[in-house]
């Protein structure tokens, strides 16, 4: 585990008047540099691993009236696990087309590697059932020009209505209808399919949980609390989690953590300010929250573009590439593990540093692929791990890997 | 008598039109104005139209409250820069201040001057009328009571610039205090600028002194949170039995789409009153023993919610 620096989080919010002792709001997480306040965490059900978490971990007060599952859809039934199927006729790079049939494939083939089973049918029947209302959850962070593909999203929801789950019973959402709006995920799902976002509206709280809501003080903002999306505390009983294969300024990655953590909740932009980025803890306390950790039962990342610097976003087509493939599991800090590899062979390729190197030297414009806007936080895929939501360690991951 | 009383929390229409004026007051609601006292004698043969005497210069001119972005300076969306006069109105509860705001913040204005209970004298233009008149019957629709500020904590202020802009950032963080001449032990908590716990020199930066205090108090202990706005500052008052928690969108201009408030003590009922929203209503409303939050679907320019054992 990478040591946090405590002096170097105060010195960064240090101000004039306290050249000699950190500054920061009293109380805020950035100057708690002690051990945690346990009377705090009197309701994170994940609270044992912290014991051993870093000293800078903020206070986290995690509100849920939903009880911990004895059998949390993460890491599932398939911990330590990940299939990563690939075929060179996913996509056309040149046009970003997507052949739908290879999709459907490749989707096919990896579901039956991960579960054994000979019929699609079969598989996917392990994960919903036709009394389930099922979400999609997609990553529209940098659409439209990188998203969850709609072709992938169709394919899934061809096979959860194939399990018997009526279209109607399908909700394809992302937090920000702005972006959701602007990937033609109805083209390829029928017309009852629900496309819904929860903040219609950017910035309110309507499609929020009040309930439901992990509270902590970053950086001394009023706001503190983030709250879990009301389709989720509300509706669905399972979760897709269809993230894709993004590096991430903030966290080091996006894949699934950050999909199903940040994009289930209100209000997280906050966990940055300046070059500092809280993701390292908040991203597996905000997925470990019942009831996204029950009801998320299954991933499937979506490979077929991703972005190796610059992400999430992908404003600058030179950071895009095309790994062409599907990575399914249900275990996100392996998927996330193996995640945490591909960019890095890709920056390495690309003569970029790692997505690791936390010095001050690489804060910039990040037009520049060696400089970044944050201190990124990779570490949060382990820090996940600890929570109990997956196995990190690589000698401990069973990669599966097909060619179609 | 209770009449009397609203009418004079509210806050008075500063008019120096003559009185041919008259129409596009009445147009707007508007039945009792301030004017200079040469025009007194003539307004008072208007009729419909009560007439007091005032002069804009004997008052305090204040602010016309707004949300400044400063997109080039500040982050948009997460803390803009907020023009509140609570501060002012708290260093001079008795003092008469004084409004020129033109358009629909007109209506924004007489809000913060109901809420913080100011006596204030609104200047408008023509566009500003109706939005005011409208404010103005909202406000008087108000139920007046007696009630006392709720505070956590007592400001020593020594009417100096660091402490004005050291209240001014306390208010727009909701953190509720009085301004006192010395500790008081019935307060949670005593703000001195120069103590060894608030030293001055920390007081220059008015935006981390507010956030020292607010650590100091503790979240758990302020009478008051808002979650869901940056650009929303409350006040509370009390009664027994009841507290009255105001509530001053400062971007009157743009309504905010839900606020979560969380209020201290258990409040089994409440009334809403929501300023362009007659029919409006909390939603998920839950009284814990130690507290009570709620959520207000819609916030215009102004909501008075009472909420009651």
């Amino acid at each position: 585990m990478r040591p946090h620096a405590p002096a170097l989080i105060c010195r960064l919010q240090a101000h004039p008047a306290r050249p000699a002792t950190p500054v920061c709001p009293r109380g805020s997480a950035c100057c708690k540099l002690k051990p945690v306040d346990r009377r705090t965490f009197v309701t994170l059900a994940a609270a044992a691993p912290l014991a051993a978490a870093p000293i800078d971990v903020p206070a986290y007060r995690v509100v849920t009236p939903f009880p911990k599952s004895q059998n949390p859809g993460m890491p599932g039934p398939y911990p330590g696990q990940a299939v990563r199927v690939h075929s060179e006729k996913s996509i056309d790079p040149a046009s970003g087309k997507v052949d739908l049939e290879t999709v459907r494939k490749m989707l096919s083939t990896g579901m039956r590697a991960l579960t054994g089973d000979t019929r699609d049918d079969d598989a996917w029947a392990r994960f919903v059932s036709p009394k389930d209302t099922v979400g999609i959850k997609v990553n529209c962070s940098g659409a439209p020009r990188i998203r969850s593909s709609p072709e992938v999203v169709g394919a899934i929801a061809e096979r959860v209505m194939a399990v018997g789950v009526p279209a109607e019973r399908i909700w394809i959402y992302e937090r920000f209808m702005n972006q959701l709006v602007t990937v033609p995920y109805r083209n390829f799902v029928p017309q009852a399919v629900h496309i819904h976002a929860a903040e219609t509206d950017r910035g309110s709280v309507m499609g929020y949980d009040p309930k439901v809501y992990v509270e902590t003080d970053f950086f001394g903002e009023e706001d503190t609390r983030s709250n879990l999306t009301r389709i989720v505390s509300e509706t669905l009983t399972k979760i897709i989690n269809v993230p894709n294969m993004k590096e991430h300024q903030a966290s080091g990655v996006t894949g699934c953590l950050k999909n199903i953590a940040y994009g289930n909740f209100s209000n997280v932009a906050r966990s940055h300010r300046n070059e500092k980025t809280n993701t390292y803890s908040f991203i597996g306390t905000l997925a470990a929250v019942e009831p996204v950790r029950s009801r998320v039962v299954l991933a499937v990342m979506d490979g077929l573009a991703g972005v190796w610097h610059a992400g999430p976003f992908s404003n600058n087509p030179r950071f895009r590439f095309y790994p062409k493939e599907l990575m399914i599991g249900t275990d996100p800090v392996a998927m996330d593990r193996q995640l945490i590899d591909i960019i890095e062979a890709k920056r390495k390729a690309e003569g970029a540093i790692s997505i690791f190197n936390q010095s001050r030297e690489i804060l910039g414009d990040n037009r520049d692929p060696n400089k970044n806007a944050y201190i990124r936080e990779p570490g949060h895929v382990e820090y996940a791990s600890k929570l109990g939501l997956g196995v990190y360690d690589q000698a401990k991951i069973q990669v599966k890997r097909i060619e179609l | 008598m209770i009449l009397l009383a609203i009418a004079a929390a509210l806050p008075g229409v500063f008019w120096d039109a003559p009185p041919d004026t008259a129409a596009a007051l009445r147009e707007a609601g508007i039945r009792r104005i301030v004017v200079p006292a040469e025009q007194v004698a003539a307004w008072k043969q208007v009729e419909g139209i009560a007439v007091a005497a005032g002069d804009p210069r004997q008052a305090v001119k204040v602010r016309t409250p707004a949300v400044n972005y400063r997109f080039d300076q500040a982050s948009a969306s997460r803390v803009p820069w907020i023009d509140s006069n609570g501060w002012r109105f708290l260093r001079q509860p008795d003092g008469r201040f004084f409004y020129d705001s033109g358009g629909a913040a007109a209506a924004l204005a007489a809000a913060e001057a109901f809420a913080w209970g100011a006596n204030a004298m609104v200047k408008t233009d023509a566009a500003g009328l109706k939005p005011l008149g409208d404010m103005l019957a909202f406000a008087a629709g108000i139920e007046s009571a007696a009630m006392q500020p709720v505070v956590d904590f007592g400001f020593v202020d020594d009417g100096s610039a660091t402490a004005g802009e050291v209240m001014n950032l306390l208010v727009r963080h909701t953190l509720l205090f009085r301004v006192v001449k010395a500790p008081d032990p019935k307060l949670k908590l005593t703000v001195q600028l120069g103590s060894r716990k608030y030293p001055l020199e920390a007081a220059k930066n008015p935006g981390a002194m507010a956030q020292m205090v607010r650590a100091d108090l503790t979240d758990e202990r302020r009478s008051l949170r808002i979650y869901g706005s940056a650009v929303v500052v409350g006040r509370v008052e009390s009664a027994p039995g009841r507290v009255r928690v105001h509530l001053v969108n400062y971007d009157g201009g743009r309504k905010v789409n839900g606020l979560r408030v969380r209020v201290a003590g258990r409040y089994a009922n409440y009334r809403l009153a929501a300023a362009g929203n007659p029919d409006l209503a909390l939603m998920d409303y839950d009284a814990q023993p130690d507290a009570t939050e709620f959520t207000l679907p819609e916030l215009k320019t102004y909501a008075v919610i009472d909420l009651l054992k």
